[in-house]
């Protein structure tokens, strides 16, 4: 049991370390703002033309 | 060991010249952020010129002044020192060829200043024929542009003898960034050069009576876009190859950025009609086709931003950072050398998001020729841009002349981009918001005979004056933090940071460095993007225009 735990802690430390899920959190969030502001002025232009 | 601190130091006889252009460059900021604050000053419609001067001969200077002459000064003397720093010291033939690009260029810039000094160019920096300056202002110019590309060729010769000393080898990653945003210059700026020397200049010169405006302002955007690219790669060229090595981590991949910087010769240039979306005269399938190669340009923006975000989150995790963004709290913010650069990055998130509603051609409608655009790129060329050239000037000054960079300083520096990030948040954002209500750009104070539409935009030009006088407040803080730098920083040895690939068994490919391939996919998409559509502005020119002097 104890032995077990070990091993998966050991993993996840592993997997944390060269983890870039930040990175795609931040891309995710850039192509977000993107869109919306996009779109937002796209909303404008066909409300007045 | 005398050997390596030779290597990482950029030699004497080079830093010299490099300082040569750093003077210049930062007395254009001086002398152009004055003529910025009277501008925003005067939009409010609180302030007057004194003594006739005009608004449009300020905003004139402004413009020469900050996208022209800083820009292009400050961008030849970082990347002749970052050439020199990694490619090795600039032989005797290279640096005179540098010498005399820098000399001409000064020359070009006194003779375009004075003309607009006594008022004889009030043209603004785009110089839109059928607006017609003093032919002195027109010559200044070309020997601005002509200085820059002997300047840049003194790059190219220390790139080429690192690679024939180096055969098989990919050449040092900021040479070879520094030359790609060299030979995308020199391709840019033919364009300029046609109009000025066929067009204005023998009209100015009162040669020929009459100039053709869309050819003359077709051949300016065909420089005018790739012009704004020549201001942002040096800054990418801080992000990917520098930053890193300042936060004491590794370049995510040397190949990408390579990559990224090809992808930027190829796709920054045949794209300039979608500065002409509203212009009559060009056909509008190609202004869709440019429009598609101007998305094409997003793809590098999106690896730099990708790239940059996994440099730091590397590294953050590397300090024992866990969780989604916990990485960002431990980069080295007390460091102005990082955090000035940063606040450029950030705002270029923003900047990027306007210029693709910009290039769109829906949304163009919307925003062309408002206030909107101004507020664009004083997001994108004033403060990402900006900012990181302030960031690289707070070491590489005290590199060049052998002095450090204080606590104190480096304190002021962090300061001063703070100060500059309020500023523009007041001033760009409120040209953002007046134009999407409709403000125009390029125009003085008016009320349009009290309209409605032009009073709602009034708090906007008041905010804009609140943002400008902050923002040169921080112009006075760069200049103490320069002069102090240049002349009074205690002696000492400041280091010129150079990033190095986290992979290095990754070796960049070697056809990154076939010009022979890159130049001829360059110049075949500006064929196609320009060819056409050019041979039909010629064929169905509308009859030429007489010159108007409006100020």
């Amino acid at each position: 049991m104890a032995k077990a735990e070990l091993k998966t802690k050991h993993q996840t430390e592993i997997e944390d370390s060269s983890s870039l899920k930040g990175t795609l959190a931040s891309v995710f969030i850039l192509g977000l703002f993107i869109i919306v502001s996009w779109v937002s002025v796209y909303y404008l232009f066909v409300d007045r033309f | 060991m005398v050997n390596t601190a030779a290597k990482v130091k950029v030699d004497p006889r080079d830093a010299k010249l490099s300082m040569a252009h750093f003077f210049v460059a930062f007395g254009a900021l001086a002398l152009g952020g004055l003529m910025g604050l009277l501008q925003t000053l005067v939009r409010s419609g609180k302030f007057e010129l004194p003594w006739g001067i005009g608004y449009y001969q300020i905003l004139t200077a402004h413009g020469v002044l900050m996208g022209l002459v800083l820009t292009t000064f400050f961008i030849m003397g970082f990347q002749y020192a970052a050439v020199s720093r990694t490619a090795g010291t600039h032989s005797p033939a290279a640096r005179r060829t540098g010498w005399i690009g820098f000399w001409l260029m000064t020359a070009g810039t006194l003779m375009s200043g004075t003309m607009i000094l006594l008022n004889e160019a009030s043209v603004l920096y785009t110089f839109y024929a059928p607006l017609k300056a003093h032919w002195i202002f027109y010559l200044g110019l070309t020997f601005v542009v002509v200085g820059s590309w002997v300047d840049g060729a003194a790059q190219i010769m220390t790139y080429a003898k690192w690679r024939k000393n180096n055969p098989g080898k990919p050449s040092p990653l900021l040479s070879f960034m520094a030359v790609i945003n060299t030979v995308m210059w020199i391709v840019a700026t033919l364009g300029v050069a046609a109009t000025v020397l066929f067009q204005l200049l023998p009209w100015s010169l009162g040669l020929v009576d009459t100039v053709d405006v869309l050819i003359s302002r077709t051949l300016f955007w065909y420089f005018g876009h790739p012009l704004v690219y020549f201001w942002l790669l040096p800054a990418y060229m801080c992000w990917y190859a520098i930053i890193p090595k300042i936060i004491g981590g590794k370049i995510f991949s040397d190949s990408l950025a390579r990559l990224s910087f090809i992808l930027f010769l190829l796709f920054s240039i045949p794209v300039g009609f979608h500065h002409q979306l509203t212009e009559p005269g060009i056909d509008p399938a190609w202004k869709f086709i440019q429009v598609i190669l101007t998305f094409m340009v997003i793809i590098p923006s999106l690896m730099t931003a990708f790239s940059l975000f996994a440099t730091f989150e590397r590294y953050g995790r590397s300090k024992g950072a866990t969780g989604l963004f916990g990485w960002f709290k431990v980069l080295p913010w007390n460091d102005a050398r990082f955090t000035v650069p940063f606040i450029g990055m950030a705002s270029f998130i923003p900047a990027g998001a306007g210029g693709i509603i910009n290039a769109s051609n829906q949304m163009d409608q919307v925003v062309h020729n408002t206030i909107w655009v101004t507020g664009h790129f004083h997001l994108t060329a004033a403060t990402s841009v900006v900012l990181t050239f302030f960031g690289i000037s707070y070491w590489l000054v005290p590199h060049l002349t052998g002095r450090k960079l204080t606590k104190a300083m480096n304190k002021l520096g962090i300061i001063q981009a703070w100060v500059w990030f309020i500023g523009m948040a007041f001033m760009s954002g409120a040209m953002h918001f007046q134009g999407l209500l409709g403000g125009p750009r390029r125009s003085a104070f008016s009320t349009y005979g009290d309209s409605k539409q032009a009073l709602e935009w009034i708090p906007y030009q008041i905010a804009q004056a609140v943002g400008g006088t902050i923002l040169f407040l921080g112009i006075i803080l760069v200049l103490v933090i320069f002069i102090n730098l240049a002349f009074f920083a205690p002696k000492g040895e400041e280091e010129f940071p150079v990033g190095e690939a986290e992979n290095l068994q990754e070796k960049a490919p070697m056809v990154f460095e076939n010009w022979k391939l890159w130049l001829g996919i360059t110049a075949a998409l500006i064929l196609f993007a320009y060819t056409i559509p050019f041979i039909d502005i010629i064929q169905n020119a509308p009859p030429g225009s007489k010159g108007f002097k409006t100020w």
